[in-house]
């Protein structure tokens, strides 16, 4: 697979061949937090914590996280969208420049709930070579993978 | 004669006037070049400054990228969220 910037600020995923068109499009299943508190607990962090911290919390939960789970699904449904792309003729994918940020987003999102739920450490991420016989292994190439295309998003022109 | 007013400064008031710190915690799932772009981009730091406090969190485990009134502290925090960061505020001193 390979990920070229564009003069106008877009980016082209091109060469998706499998297996990496199958995990692009997991990419909203491995945010998924809804069965995981873990994985929500990261997602959706504490603003404060201590002494005192209980009513500050409880108004973040009502007021503040519904914005936030809101954005998120936006950001996962643009990425969805232009995941739309791929079929069996086609292996790549254009994301217009406007559509970057949805896509750091949505990569970080799987990222962090893939670590919390299957408690990735620093230590797993660093080691090699990579070997896959699980699925938390599978995980670590899922993050490693997503990090891949959010450093190259990242890159300034 | 001069006419004294006294003014007495609720325990809510005291409260409201402590500042607060918005601080970034270390998650090594997070990219480097990511967090640098995250404290460009909400507060507006230069890549240096940005740098100096993304390698401070991945270092010492936390910065403080903040510090001010509670509203805006919790504003900042919202967005560090929404970014993804692991982020709190903190009376500050405390």
């Amino acid at each position: 697979m390979r990920i070229d910037r564009q003069p106008d600020g877009s980016f082209l995923l091109s060469e998706v061949d499998p297996p990496f068109d199958h995990v692009l499009r997991s990419i909203p299943a491995c945010a998924d937090t809804a069965d995981n508190d873990a994985a929500s607990g990261r997602i959706y962090p504490n603003p404060v914590s201590g002494k005192g911290s209980g009513e500050l919390c409880n108004e973040w939960r009502e007021f503040v996280e519904p914005e936030l789970r809101h954005l998120f699904e936006d950001a996962m449904a643009t990425v969805e969208a232009d995941l739309e792309q791929l079929s069996e003729v086609n292996t790549t994918v254009a994301v217009p420049a406007r559509h970057v940020d949805a896509w750091l987003n949505a990569l970080n999102q799987a990222r962090l709930a893939l670590a919390a739920r299957f408690e990735i450490t620093e230590e797993d991420l660093d080691r090699r070579p990579r070997q896959i016989e699980t699925e938390r292994d599978f995980a670590v190439f899922e993050i490693d993978f997503f990090a891949f295309i959010q450093e190259n998003l990242l890159q300034e022109p | 004669m001069t006419e004294t007013t006294t003014v007495t400064e609720s325990k809510t008031d005291a409260a409201l006037s402590v500042p607060w710190n918005v601080v970034v915690h270390n998650d090594p799932i997070n990219l480097m070049s990511y967090v640098t772009m995250v404290f460009k981009r909400v507060f507006g730091f230069s890549a240096d400054k940005a740098r100096k406090h993304m390698l401070e969190v991945h270092q010492a485990g936390r910065s403080i990228l903040w510090t001010g009134e509670r509203e805006r502290a919790e504003f900042y925090v919202q967005q560090l969220h929404s970014f993804l960061l692991l982020a709190t505020m903190e009376r500050a001193g405390e």
